[in-house]
Formats: structure tokens, C-alpha cells, sequence
């Protein structure tokens, strides 16, 4: 038996049906492995800078400094499409990943720990870059294909959060002030004594603000928090 | 047989001394045999699995490192055919999916300096039970106690951290023990 299963294998290599493949065979995959990798960590990091950039725009990254109705607001104004692609990669980046022998030599969280901060750090980088901020305004002004503006536009966004408001203070009222949205259309914003201001009062026209708070009547929205953010 | 090393021989074969390949098989042969027996439970089959581990091996001798050990290598090769194996047996209790004991860090279990340290007990356990363990603590235990791997050669065959490859066997042998125990021979 011994003998005659290397004198199978041996005559199937003489005779040719079985090859040896080339060397630039698995130098090939090999950089397959390594283009997808990048290519996974790429689409990653800016799928996640797209959720971050999203939130920055509709205001819910800053709404937690307000507490427990804070938070309610950011997890209903969470980007769930991206956040879902952003897992999907992260498992593909992990499948990928998992072929070396540096990682698979480690505990899968350590791995999951570099992509998930990987993830953070590249995705809030990219998303306080100026990149999105230029791709949409190229997108809405018709300036990008129609990916861009599938990208940009209402297709992955969440919807508008009710309670949340984001713009630019036009004028100070003795009670509020006036709240321009990025369309240009007008709130008042009534400051009362329980409004919550985690970084102080001293607003100026021109601000960038982050409100939540109930409309009352048309265009009046009576705060629940105010905090002024960079933009 | 030549004294030269596997690795030696496969840097051989590499280069186009494909006769020497030959050396390779009749070192593996028996390890292969005997692995494949131990893991597949049923042994019918091993001496075609065996061929193919080896036709595999050859067809894919150019990605081998000879700066890194052989055996690992084409142990590597031989477990995935096994796992193929098995998942092509309907009635085969296998789990290589994801497995938690892979997620987190573990300490590390002590490794036993020679499996000729396995005591006596243990030993004929293991001869006696090895088939009622899942595939995913029996093959540490063949790959540690039958084949003298190290924990590092065992986490490059089956592809998992080497602390993993510590837990899964204490967990094996504590798993021996209370067959054993149930059974009345401890």
C-alpha cells in the first residue's frame, strides 16, 4: 500500500497529470490578498467617515452632551445603512485578515480591536476633512456622476430627526434667537430656564448651533438643548 | 534516505528535482496515514485522502517557504482535506465555523515538554476514546500527542491562536478524563 501510493503520485507527476504550479501563481494571489485588504480597508474607512460626516451634518454627533434625550436623538439619527456596510467590511477586512499568520496567531479581538480603531481614527479623520463637505456640494450641484449623488444625496442618509436642529444663528432675540437652516429657511429658537447648555450661553450671530427641542408652532421650537458646534 | 532536511528536499523539488518529491512522500507517508486514521475515525477512505494531500502538496509546493519548517506546511494541507472530508460525510459532527474560544486572549496553558511525559493513563485514554471528542479537540490532541507538534505548529495547522491551541487541549483532556470517568476506567 505504502509503495504504491507514492508510485501513483510519482507516475502522475512523470506522465504530467498532476503539475507543479509556478511560483508566479501564488506571487498572484498573493497580491490579490494584499489588494483586497487595502481595497476592504479603504471602502472602510470611508464608509465609516461618510456615517461620521452624516452625523455631523444633521447635527446628532453633538447631541449626546444634552443626556438621555441627547442620546434617544443620535441612535434614531444614526446612518444604519452605513453603519451596516461598516460591519459587513469589517467581517469581509477579518475573513481577509485572518489568512496571516500575524494575525491568526492572535486572538480574534486583537485583530477586531486594530480594524475597529482603524475604523475610529481613519473614519474621523477623513470625516473632519474637508472631502465630503467638497463631494456633496460637487453632488448637488450636478458636478459628480450619479454615483456621487446617489452617495450624497438622500439614498444613505438617514432621515431628518424631528427634534433636531442644526444651523447658523441670524439674530439675537431677547428670548432666543433666530436659527437659519442650510436651506436658508428660518427658525426663532426660545431659550427658557431648563435649557440645557453644556458649553454656556455666550451665542453670537453667525454661530453654528446644534438644537433639540419641540416645535411648538410653525417655526418655533422651544429648546431643550442648545450647544454650539465647530463647523 | 538522504540526511538532508524537508526543507532542504522541498527547496529541491522547487527548483526542478521533482524525482526528490518522492523522498517527501515516503517521509509523510506513515505520519499522514496515521494522522488521517486518528482524525477521520473511519479509516477507509484515508489511503485516497493521503494521495490527494500529496498531489495537492506537489501542485502547490511553489508557495512553501523553506525558511519556515515542512511539516507544518503539508500538515496544513492534510487537515484541510480532512475538514473536506468530513464536511462531505453527512453524519460527521464537525464545527469549523467560528469559534469563541478563538475571540479573546487566554493564559497560557503549560506544554508539556515531550508527549512521552503523558502519563500512562492518559495515554491508553486517549488510544481508547479519542473517537467521542468533537473534530475540534481531537485533532489538537493527535496533532500534540501522536505527531509531537508544539503549540506554534499546531496554531500554523489549524490556523487558530496559539493560546487557543493550549485551552482546546486541556479542555480535551478534561473531557478524556470524564469519559473515562463515566466509564469507570479512572
Amino acid at each position: 500500500m505504502n509503495d504504491s501510493l507514492k508510485g501513483v503520485v510519482m507516475e502522475a507527476i512523470a506522465e504530467g497529470r498532476v503539475r507543479m504550479r509556478p511560483r508566479w501563481h501564488f506571487l498572484i494571489y498573493s497580491a490579490f490578498g494584499v489588494v483586497g485588504v487595502a481595497i476592504v480597508s479603504l471602502l472602510l474607512v470611508y464608509v465609516a467617515s461618510l456615517a461620521v460626516f452624516f452625523m455631523r451634518e444633521s447635527g446628532a454627533l453633538f447631541t449626546p452632551s444634552f443626556g438621555m434625550r441627547g442620546w434617544f436623538v443620535l441612535l434614531r439619527g444614526l446612518p444604519w445603512i452605513l453603519i451596516t456596510l461598516v460591519l459587513v467590511f469589517i467581517a469581509l477586512l477579518q475573513l481577509l485578515a485572518r489568512r496571516y499568520r500575524f494575525v491568526y496567531q492572535k486572538p480574534l479581538i486583537a485583530s477586531l480591536i486594530v480594524i475597529v480603531s482603524i475604523v475610529f481614527l481613519g473614519g474621523w479623520a477623513v470625516g473632519e476633512s474637508p472631502l465630503h463637505r467638497q463631494l456633496a456640494d460637487g453632488a448637488h450641484h450636478g458636478n459628480l456622476p450619479p454615483p456621487a449623488g446617489f452617495l450624497y444625496g438622500t439614498g444613505l442618509r438617514p432621515p431628518r430627526e424631528k427634534e433636531l436642529y442644526h444651523g447658523v444663528i441670524a439674530r439675537i432675540l431677547p428670548e432666543g434667537f433666530i436659527l437659519a437652516d442650510f436651506k436658508d429657511a428660518t427658525s426663532t429658537v426660545l431659550i427658557s430656564r431648563g435649557t440645557r447648555l453644556p458649553f454656556g450661553a455666550d451665542f453670537e450671530p453667525g454661530d453654528f448651533v446644534v438644537v433639540i427641542g419641540d416645535e411648538t408652532s410653525t417655526d418655533t421650537i422651544r429648546a431643550f438643548g442648545i450647544r454650539e458646534v465647530r463647523e | 534516505m538522504s540526511e538532508e532536511s524537508d526543507e532542504q528536499i522541498a527547496g529541491s523539488v522547487q527548483s526542478g528535482d521533482i524525482e526528490r518529491f518522492g523522498e517527501l512522500i515516503e517521509r509523510y507517508q506513515a505520519k499522514l496515514m496515521r494522522y488521517a486514521r486518528k482524525f477521520l475515525r473511519d479509516p477507509e477512505d484515508a489511503a485516497d485522502i493521503v494521495q490527494d494531500i500529496f498531489i495537492k502538496a506537489f501542485e502547490n509546493i511553489q508557495s512553501f517557504d523553506a525558511a519556515r519548517r515542512f511539516s507544518p506546511w503539508i500538515y496544513r494541507i492534510a487537515h484541510n482535506e480532512f475538514v473536506n472530508a468530513l464536511k462531505k460525510r453527512a453524519s460527521a459532527r464537525i464545527s469549523f465555523g467560528f469559534d469563541a474560544d478563538t475571540l479573546f486572549p487566554h493564559l497560557p496553558a503549560p506544554e508539556e515538554t515531550d508527549s512521552a511525559t503523558l502519563d500512562r493513563d492518559l495515554r491508553s485514554i486517549l488510544e481508547a476514546h479519542l473517537d467521542e471528542l468533537d473534530s475540534k479537540y481531537r485533532e489538537p490532541l493527535i496533532l500534540y500527542y501522536f505527531e509531537s507538534m508544539d503549540y506554534r505548529e499546531i496554531s500554523d495547522i489549524l490556523a487558530i491562536p496559539v493560546s487557543t491551541v493550549g485551552v482546546r487541549l486541556a479542555r480535551a483532556r478534561e473531557r478524556l478524563r470524564a469519559v473515562a470517568m463515566r466509564k469507570g476506567e479512572l
